[in-house]
């Protein structure tokens, strides 16, 4: 289990996180959504061990991350959002680095080639941007490891390649696996992320489930805009209306509109959610 | 586990740097293995004057020295250039190895496996080159390892016209080969040290930036020493009183000093380095 406690961090005069605590249970799918520049990847920097919190703490498993021992990071794998290549194959690649991780599975990772059709013959800077970000997902999933965090994995995959990534992700994680997906193109990773944390500067404005979230929340689909909802959009036949769940009702989480109501009325549903 | 040492990890990183070190430092060794063999053809093809083109082992010794001191500068910006890089080092930084493990391996690389292939290609380049009937005389491999015994011998050789004063003897003396052998593989252990310092506190042009810095440090310590000796009454009264009597008891006192400056010197230099870069791969942010 990951756990953020009371953790501040600032780059030189820019306060990014101020006494914010968050944990991620095991075996989950987060999507960590936020407006650019809200502390995304430097939440998943933190997580890491890449950078190292000013006050307050991180541990992944009991284990100090910024402390960048072994035990911790044969555990994390951490895909960046740039896609930032060595000048040699995937599989020379994977098989160079795969060595360091105990579950690491060369067999997985030649399925995954094949599932995310990436040409196993080419160089990395041969490949195109898309192919790349697959090929490092291949890698990625195939070392096995506790804890997977991507950042803005879809970026830059066109749209069957971002089904595929939906469905590898899915399929290939165990249940003892905790990924934790960065990214503001909330549509990409809709049906495959569940709990949900949203960002906002120097806060954590929610941390749930859809189960949580549809306990509370009320995702209303009709003909007219409603009043009392916290968020409303128009949709091509109707509106949506994100409104409080007062009566118990069911409903389909809609994460875009859940977003916008959420940064339309921080305060009320933090408080909600609590 | 054992989060500081583990054997079967640290040749984890040695075969991934290994695997690195071919692809990324090749071409410059390739480059100044050059050097000796485009000396010799441009001595073979453009012959000028008899007696000037013969090189001697001791002088292309001299040369391969120099060349492996370029070697050693570049190898740890060739090697591990971007591990500091706040994109390009996540990688690294996230590799399942202790940071003594990444720094053992960063050493061995840069101190021990860059001079000993350059050393071994070129003294090899140089005695396929000394077969043929060319310029050069003798084999530089067959007194490389000898050759601080064979500078005294060299430069006594080569006095022909007796221009060596009395004082050389005493240099003979007092620096043993071993003495001076310890010295310069020291000095490839400080130099190393020094650049891979380097590599870790800068992001761009690292080699060029800690060249800078050692001429600005070397400016600011000799104007500092000049200054120190030119106020120094004492040690102007010293060396006045130096004559035909008293001089060889002041160059072995010079070279006492030196001896102990330069070991000690290098010794310090090389361990708050070393340590200096190990807590820089330790604490490195991203």
């Amino acid at each position: 289990m990951i756990k953020i406690n009371n953790l501040d961090f600032a780059y030189k005069n820019t306060q990014v996180f101020k006494n914010i605590s968050l944990e991620f249970q095991k075996g989950n799918i987060y999507g960590l959504l936020g407006e650019n520049g809200v502390g995304k990847t430097t939440l998943l920097k933190l997580i890491c061990g890449l950078q190292k919190p000013q006050h307050g703490s991180v541990t992944v498993d009991g284990l100090t991350p910024s402390e960048r021992q072994p035990e911790f990071l044969q555990n994390v794998y951490f895909l960046p959002e740039e896609v930032i290549t060595e000048d040699t194959t995937p599989e020379k690649f994977i098989q160079k680095t795969g060595v360091f991780y105990p579950r690491y599975d060369f067999a997985l990772f030649n399925k995954l080639m094949g599932e995310l059709e990436v040409d196993l013959s080419k160089k990395f800077n041969e490949l195109s941007h898309g192919q790349k970000k697959k090929a490092l997902l291949a890698c990625a999933m195939s070392l096995q490891t506790d804890y997977l965090f991507l950042d803005e994995p879809t970026n830059g995959l066109d749209i069957p390649s971002k089904a595929l990534f939906r469905q590898v992700i899915s399929r290939y994680c165990s249940d003892e696996t905790t990924v934790i997906i960065s990214t503001h193109q909330v549509k990409d990773v809709e049906n495959l992320i569940d709990p949900i944390v949203i960002l906002d500067k120097d806060d954590v404005l929610l941390n749930a489930s859809f189960a949580e979230i549809i306990d509370k929340i009320y995702f209303e689909y009709g003909p007219e805009r409603l009043q009392n909802a916290y968020y409303t959009e128009m949709l091509p036949g109707g509106y949506i209306n994100v409104m409080p769940n007062t009566e118990h009702l069911e409903s389909n989480v809609n994460i875009e509109a859940l977003f916008n109501a959420v940064m339309k009325n921080k305060e009320t549903i933090k408080n909600l959610m609590k | 586990m054992n989060n500081t040492f583990n054997i079967n990890r640290f040749g984890k990183i040695l075969k991934h740097d290994g695997l690195n070190f071919i692809p990324n430092s090749i071409l410059t060794l390739a480059i100044l293995w050059a050097i000796p063999v485009v000396i010799y053809l441009f001595t073979v093809l453009m012959p000028t004057n008899e007696t000037t083109n013969i090189y001697d082992a001791m002088s292309r010794i001299n040369v391969i020295d120099a060349l492996l001191k370029i070697a050693v500068i570049i190898a740890p910006a060739r090697l591990y250039k971007y591990c500091n890089d706040s994109r390009k080092g996540i990688g690294y930084a996230m590799l399942p190895a202790s940071t003594l493990e990444k720094f053992l391996s960063m050493v061995i690389y840069c101190v021990i496996v860059t001079p000993i292939i350059y050393i071994a290609g070129a003294l090899a380049i140089d005695s396929i080159l000394a077969l043929f009937n060319g310029p050069y005389e003798g084999f530089a491999a067959s007194m490389y390892f000898d050759k601080f015994a064979q500078i005294d011998k060299s430069i006594v050789d080569h006095d022909v016209a007796g221009l060596l004063d009395d004082t050389w003897p005493i240099f003979v003396e007092n620096l043993s080969p071993t003495f001076m052998t310890i010295l310069s593989l020291l000095g490839i252990l400080t130099l190393s040290s020094i650049f891979m310092f380097g590599n870790m506190i800068f992001k761009k042009r690292k080699t060029g930036k800690m060249i800078g810095v050692l001429i600005l440090l070397s400016i600011i310590i000799m104007i500092i020493f000049i200054n120190y000796v030119a106020n120094n009454e004492a040690l102007i009264n010293y060396f006045e009183q130096i004559n035909e009597d008293n001089v060889t008891e002041f160059i072995e006192r010079m070279i006492f000093i030196w001896m102990n400056v330069a070991l000690y010197t290098e010794i310090i230099i090389s361990a708050l380095l070393l340590w200096g870069t190990y807590r820089k791969i330790k604490t490195q942010k991203y």
